[in-house]
């Protein structure tokens, strides 16, 4: 990517920081119609969900839902650590810590 | 009248202060959460001044993480431009909490104000300013400042030491998958009912089962569809409760 085409995509960028976060407050005064507040609220969950699933449950280009995949296990890791602390950072430090465990001391796996 | 203005300003300044106060234990997360980031940019492969810019300008950590794939991957301006967009939807919920606050302002300082209506600032300004004080400015935008110049201020702070301290780590240890984790951690409480479960799921096997389509088109096709999974479910269970309301 050139460095304009990277500039350009960082205007991009910054407006749907600043469109998306100043959204109410431009249109402080209308209400929100109760089906685009439900459509709203699950978007982001899927959006995120569709960037992290090929990272945790593929390995080189092929599905990898297998015990040799240490991604996939310090993910299912993390997701139990979180649910049971509810703490971001934590749970990141456990998630790598156990990712890096396994790549370090089971690489046959 | 200057007495009036005076004071004014001191309950604006005092404001400020309560909201220094109140959101400083959060701030070194904060920072780590920053470090982390800024560490996952250069790991990823943006160079140093091109994650700066990023940091700089977009100051929106989970779309800044979810579009590094794509720009790696080469795909095309529009496509990185949607999944931020699709990323950042959810502060238009938490807009939705402050924005109205604001209402008096002109628009140009509302734009300015809700930049900086990040996650933490959503979280804590209800706490002092429930929605029954929307008839009552005072302290405001003085309390409002006061949580947001600090999340700002944390945030670049630990970006830029992530920044900096990533070429001092080799790229074996594997710190881009700190990136799906942090990203995971945001993921699992938006899970908030089982359409968006749904939605998740569907989303999750379509964006590997399309991971080959080129320019990381699969990306918008397994959103499309995990959106679709969602509106489709939310209408079935509301139909299902106003028919059991109607019944009762």
């Amino acid at each position: 990517m050139s460095a304009i085409d990277y500039l350009l995509l960082m205007v991009l960028m910054a407006l749907t920081t600043a469109v998306t976060r100043s959204f109410f407050f431009l249109l402080a005064d209308s209400r929100m119609p109760p089906w685009l507040q439900h459509a709203l609220g699950y978007v982001p969950a899927i959006a995120l969900a569709a960037i992290i699933a090929p990272d945790l449950l593929m390995s080189g280009g092929q599905l990898a839902i297998n015990p040799s995949n240490a991604k996939l296990l310090a993910g299912i890791a993390a997701t139990i650590f979180f649910l049971l602390t509810r703490h971001l950072i934590s749970t990141l430090a456990f998630g790598m810590a156990v990712f890096t465990l396994l790549r370090l001391f089971a690489p046959a796996l | 009248m200057d007495s009036l203005q005076a004071e004014q300003a001191a309950r604006e300044k005092a404001a400020f202060w309560d909201g220094v106060r109140i959101s400083a234990p959060t701030m070194p997360g904060l920072v780590a959460w920053g470090a982390v980031t800024g560490m996952v940019l250069v790991q990823s492969g943006l160079s140093v001044w091109q994650a700066i810019v990023m940091t700089l300008m977009v100051y929106a950590g989970s779309a800044q993480l979810a579009v590094l794939p794509l720009i790696m991957a080469g795909a095309p301006v529009w496509l990185i431009f949607l999944t931020a967009l699709l990323v950042n939807f959810r502060f238009i919920i938490f807009s939705a909490v402050v924005g109205p606050h604001f209402a008096h302002l002109h628009w140009t300082r509302r734009l300015w104000y809700g930049y900086f209506n990040a996650d933490l600032v959503m979280a804590f300004f209800p706490q002092r300013f429930p929605q029954h004080t929307l008839a009552k400015p005072t302290g405001k935008l003085g309390y409002f400042t006061g949580l947001a110049m600090p999340t700002w201020c944390s945030w670049q702070l630990g970006s830029l030491i992530g920044i900096l301290l990533a070429s001092q780590i080799p790229r074996d240890w594997g710190i881009g998958f700190a990136g799906t984790l942090v990203l995971l951690g945001l993921t699992i409480p938006l899970i908030v009912n089982r359409a968006t479960l749904a939605g998740v799921i569907v989303a999750s096997a379509v964006s590997v089962a399309a991971s080959g389509l080129p320019y990381r088109l699969g990306l918008v096709v397994a959103m499309l569809a995990g959106i679709a999974t969602s509106v489709t479910i939310d209408r079935i269970t509301v139909s299902a409760t106003d028919q059991e309301q109607g019944k009762s």
